[in-house]
């Protein structure tokens, strides 16, 4: 009985976390610190890093290795990347261009996407509408085999 | 494209065309802020992507 409720409340805790994460990141921008999830639920700075660390749902959240922080909550990275996206009222950072368009999905808004050609490192701008399928003649080249994804997240 | 690769020592991968990349991002994301989203199970992601197109070699998932 008390590990059932244990589970159930370690079930409503990460769907409480999840939440609290992607409604900063879309209405901030970015994911927020352990010090702000800290602040939000009460608790201390170790048991929010622990909270963080036991999300645990596959991988739409990435802990950074070193600072603990959130690195990326699929599709937003935390940090400056080559594909900004501007919303309506907030702007993000994505991933990658396959993140770039998934932006456009979770904020549930048209975006403009402001990267560069990453051959020749020409300026592009790309209108994302969730709504209306992009006709761009543009291409994405998918380095890595999917296989390989997650070998290492940074550089895919 | 060549000249990427080659100067930073890649291989080619494979090249998706922008619009195939948009109906791969819609059947991908999905609201994590729903209270009953789960992430995906890998046999559940290989059928994304063979949803929008994406299959053989390339596109398996480990």
């Amino acid at each position: 009985m008390r590990d059932e409720q244990r589970r159930n409340g370690r079930a409503e805790e990460t769907i409480s976390l999840r939440i609290f994460i992607y409604d900063r990141i879309l209405t901030r921008g970015i994911p927020p610190t352990v010090v702000e999830i800290a602040e939000h639920f009460a608790i201390d700075r170790d048991d929010a890093g622990r909270m963080l660390a036991e999300l645990n749902i596959g991988k739409t959240v990435l802990v950074h290795p070193a600072t603990g922080e959130i690195w990326m909550a699929g599709p937003f990275a935390a940090a400056s990347t080559p594909y900004r996206v501007l919303g309506s009222q907030t702007s993000w950072w994505a991933n990658c261009a396959w993140d770039m368009m998934g932006v456009a999905f979770l904020a549930n808004e048209p975006v403009r996407v402001e990267t560069s050609c990453t051959d020749c490192r020409a300026p592009m701008t790309i209108d994302v509408d969730p709504r209306r399928i992009s006709r761009d003649a543009g291409v994405v080249h998918f380095l890595l085999p999917a296989r390989r994804w997650y070998d290492d997240i940074g550089y895919t | 494209m060549d000249r990427w690769l080659g100067a930073n020592g890649a291989v080619r991968g494979t090249v998706v065309a922008l619009e195939q990349v948009w109906r791969l991002a819609e059947a991908w994301y999905v609201d994590p802020r729903q209270a009953r989203w789960r992430p995906r199970t890998r046999d559940e992601s290989q059928r994304v992507l063979a949803s929008v197109g994406l299959v053989g070699d390339f596109w398996e998932l480990p």
